[in-house]
């Protein structure tokens, strides 16, 4: 079935060579050499189906409108052993707690600007720092991440690396569980000699750290009341935050529900109004309050950005946290690791290189066609070059931008993004892959064992996200000693 | 509970049911025709009145010439034009609960899905009257599961009552409706041919499922003075107006815990209103004539009961 399989000069995910599994594969390998080509067709097709029916999906917008469709899925897992788990754990939980520190301190004393580690303009410059809204007061458990998620990628040395950080609406935390809830569905002989981290526990954790941000002047400091605050099922990620909300057992309501009175949040339900006290949001900062912020917005709540100065709700994650999650600010987070922290950084980024220095832009101008390409401010895969795979006219393109713009564009060696097996249209054929893993802040930061899988299911493309053709896979963390010593 | 879910909930049962019932009634005019001529008068009046029960004569006319079969189980079942057709109800259903995943059962979510799903990529000006005749059939299978699952796994709470209000008051409207047209054909056929006309009342009984029902208690004349207070007042049967008005104070009085307060106050005066409206009507002779102007104040007070329950709770 892997006869043709090829590995080349990828780091591959489950393959050592062409013949032999990685050891913490060998079972997983095993079992799937005893199935055919019929059957695992035949439950692809049931895998699919599953999402469709039980709307499982998220929205494409086009000319005519949007429509709903479902994040294709790949049944091969991607597999990672106790040891690998526990750097990444580690490193993830370091990497957000620096960050944290970093946007507390932005937001108030500024000590790593005066410090000059990293410098006044790339923070006051930035687009997404609002230090006259979110700046100079204290918020709950001084945590301003309640959910991150951090993506990471494989060189061919089969490295972890930090790609990006995202600490605003992180989505995907509910693919992680349809996929796994999917998986023991379908294909329920592949977890029977598996011994996995579950992630059953997961979600009250989530609870508890959401509940622990109880704001200062809460009425109801012992039962506060949390709601998920959503754009609406028009928005693209609406079953992520159907799923949470349920999950979490908290109300999903959206702006209009809300209200803001005497500095207070109120939602409006059949028995009258109800005080608010923590929201989890899934409303951009530019949304969240017209009276601060885009004026025009009809998804966010007017008043609400008082109220969360003066102590009465707490709003997460933090408003602001773009300033520390943008492809620019993403190259001085060794720096902050170590500044705060005092420890060397334990996963590493991608070389990042600024082209408003002049010698760098000379040099990257150089060699457009071996290097990657971004836009400080967009997310998502747009705006983006990938040097390797550009034609002459897309290289002609960016070097114009950047020379109009230097500052809004950044250069990364390419990475040869690992490699695992995806199994479409009745064969494997090696796809690239990244992992999103998620933290959760509360009273201190916790990493959820796995995290999304995504695969660019495009031969050939490294672009994993959903947007644009990227599937997703399950993830398991093997519980310690479920590999033996090869 | 929050207003919008509440709203939300209230019209995902309304749609449904009105689907339900307006496949219903589109089916059995179906099979009728089989019987009875296509063409004349007769037809015509027929399928007015079955546009006057499921949507409206003036708009069908403003769109169409016709007054035929095909084009009207077009217009009824799946043209986007009429908010009221089954397509639109059954999207508005979907779309209704979708926004409250939160708060209904995963098996109600997946059976508005999957309908959705197969109906998205239809081409309904493709389909033969077979074909609808199907998608009514289908229709209803699906109104009936739902209440299954609603039955079946709802705890009784809020949400649960709040779907039941908006099926029961769906419902009476619905059958004050049927009798409201079907008295005002009665009267008309009489005056035009001076002799008595059951075949509305049968048509009546079938619209809302209670044929069989009546078959069991009533002689099979037909006879107004007997069709009449079934539909009406008929304690025991589960489309008669009386029987869905005790259902809508019931679910009331469950998410008030039997109790009125200040808020309640003007919503159990309008239910009130509505019982002693049937009070008056048991103690007299019903017939065709007097029904009318009844039947036209009960679907006054069915609206403005409606829009007290949503400004008692607030919906938005």
């Amino acid at each position: 079935m892997l006869e043709t399989y090829s590995i080349e000069d990828f780091y591959d995910e489950m393959m050592a060579d062409v013949r032999k599994p990685r050891p913490h594969y060998e079972k997983f390998h095993r079992i799937l050499l005893e199935m055919n080509q019929e059957e695992l067709h035949e439950k692809h097709e049931t895998a699919q189906l599953s999402f469709l029916r039980q709307g499982i999906t998220f929205t494409v917008y086009h000319e005519e409108g949007g429509t709903e469709r479902t994040m294709p899925f790949d049944f091969v897992p991607v597999i990672i052993d106790d040891e690998q788990w526990s750097g990444i754990e580690a490193g993830i939980k370091q990497r957000v707690r620096a960050l944290n520190l970093f946007l507390e301190d932005v937001y108030n004393e500024g000590r790593i600007l005066h410090e000059g580690i990293v410098p006044r303009g790339v923070v006051e410059n930035n687009q997404y720092f609002y230090r006259k809204q979110a700046g100079g007061f204290e918020v709950p458990n001084d945590n301003r991440i309640f959910l991150a998620g951090i993506d990471l990628i494989r060189g061919d040395e089969g490295v972890y690396r930090v790609l990006e950080d995202n600490l605003r609406n992180p989505s995907g935390l509910s693919y992680v569980y349809q996929n796994r809830f999917v998986m023991r569905k379908v294909f329920p002989e592949f977890f029977f000699e598996h011994d996995i981290r579950t992630l059953e526990h997961q979600m009250s954790h989530l609870h508890e750290a959401l509940l622990s941000h109880v704001p200062e002047n809460s009425p109801s400091k012992n039962a506060p009341q949390a709601v998920l605050l959503t754009p609406g099922m028009y928005n693209s990620a609406y079953y992520d935050h159907v799923f949470l909300a349920q999950q979490m057992g908290i109300e999903l309501v959206e702006g209009r529900d809300l209200l803001v009175k005497d500095k207070a949040v109120y939602m409006k339900t059949v028995r009258g109004l109800q005080r608010v006290d923590i929201i989890y949001r899934r409303i951009d900062d530019d949304f969240i309050d017209p009276e601060e912020f885009n004026p025009d917005s009809e998804l966010g709540v007017p008043g609400l950005m008082e109220a969360y100065r003066n102590g009465n709700v707490a709003i997460l994650n933090g408003v602001g946290n773009g300033v520390a999650d943008d492809k620019e600010i993403y190259a001085y987070v060794p720096e902050m690791i170590r500044f705060y922290l005092g420890e060397e950084p334990m996963i590493p980024n991608v070389d990042t290189y600024f082209l408003r220095d002049e010698d760098v832009r000379r040099d990257v101008l150089g060699r457009l066609e071996e290097l990657v390409v971004k836009n400080v401010g967009a997310s998502g895969g747009y705006d983006m070059l990938i040097g390797p795979q550009a034609s002459p006219e897309q290289i002609e393109l960016f070097k114009q931008k950047i020379e109009e713009t230097p500052e809004q564009y950044i250069a990364q060696p390419t990475i040869q993004l690992s490699r695992a097996p995806a199994f479409q249209k009745k064969r494997f054929y090696p796809c690239h892959v990244d992992l999103r893993v998620f933290a959760v802040g509360g009273d201190d930061f916790h990493v959820l064992p796995g995290g999304l899988t995504r695969v660019a299911l495009k031969e050939g493309s490294l672009v994993v996200n959903s947007s644009q053709g990227g599937g997703g896979k399950d993830t398991w963390v093997l519980k310690k000693g479920a590999v033996p010593n090869a | 509970m929050l207003s919008r879910v509440a709203a939300s909930l209230f019209w995902m049962a309304r749609n449904m049911e009105r689907a339900e019932s307006n496949a219903r009634v589109l089916e059995s005019r179906l099979i009728n025709a089989l019987e009875s001529s296509e063409y004349g008068k007769l037809a015509t009046d027929d399928w007015e009145a079955v546009l006057e029960i499921c949507s409206s004569v003036t708009e069908y006319r403003s769109m169409y010439d016709a007054c035929e079969a095909r084009p009207i189980a077009q217009y009824i079942t799946f043209d986007a034009r009429n908010i009221n057709s089954i397509v639109n109800c059954l999207e508005n259903a979907r779309h209704n609960a979708r926004s409250v995943r939160d708060n209904i059962p995963e098996e109600l979510w997946e059976l508005l899905n999957e309908q959705y799903l197969t109906l998205r990529d239809e081409e309904f000006y493709a389909w033969s009257i077979r074909d609808i005749q199907a998608f009514l059939q289908q229709t209803k299978r699906l109104s009936f599961m739902i209440q299954g699952v609603i039955e079946s796994s709802m705890l009784r709470e809020e949400p649960y009552h709040f779907i039941k209000v908006g099926k029961w008051i769906e419902r009476a409207e619905k059958t004050a409706r049927v009798l409201n047209v079907v008295c005002e054909k009665t009267t008309q056929l009489k005056e035009e041919t001076q002799t008595d006309h059951y075949y509305y009342w049968l048509s009546a009984l079938q619209f809302l499922n209670g044929y069989d029902a009546y078959l069991k208690r009533f002689p099979p004349t037909m006879e107004p003075k007997h069709v009449l207070p079934f539909l009406v007042s008929y304690e025991q049967f589960p489309r008669s107006i009386e029987y869905c008005m005790d259902h809508v104070r019931e679910a009331v009085m469950q998410l008030e815990g039997g109790k009125v307060s200040h808020y309640s106050e003007e919503l159990f005066q309008a239910l009130d209103h509505v019982t002693d409206e049937f009070v008056k009507m048991k103690f007299q002779q019903m017939d065709s004539a007097d029904i009318g102007p009844f039947l036209d104040r009960f679907q006054n007070d069915c609206n403005r009961l409606a829009s007290v329950f949503a400004s008692t709770y607030y919906f938005v």
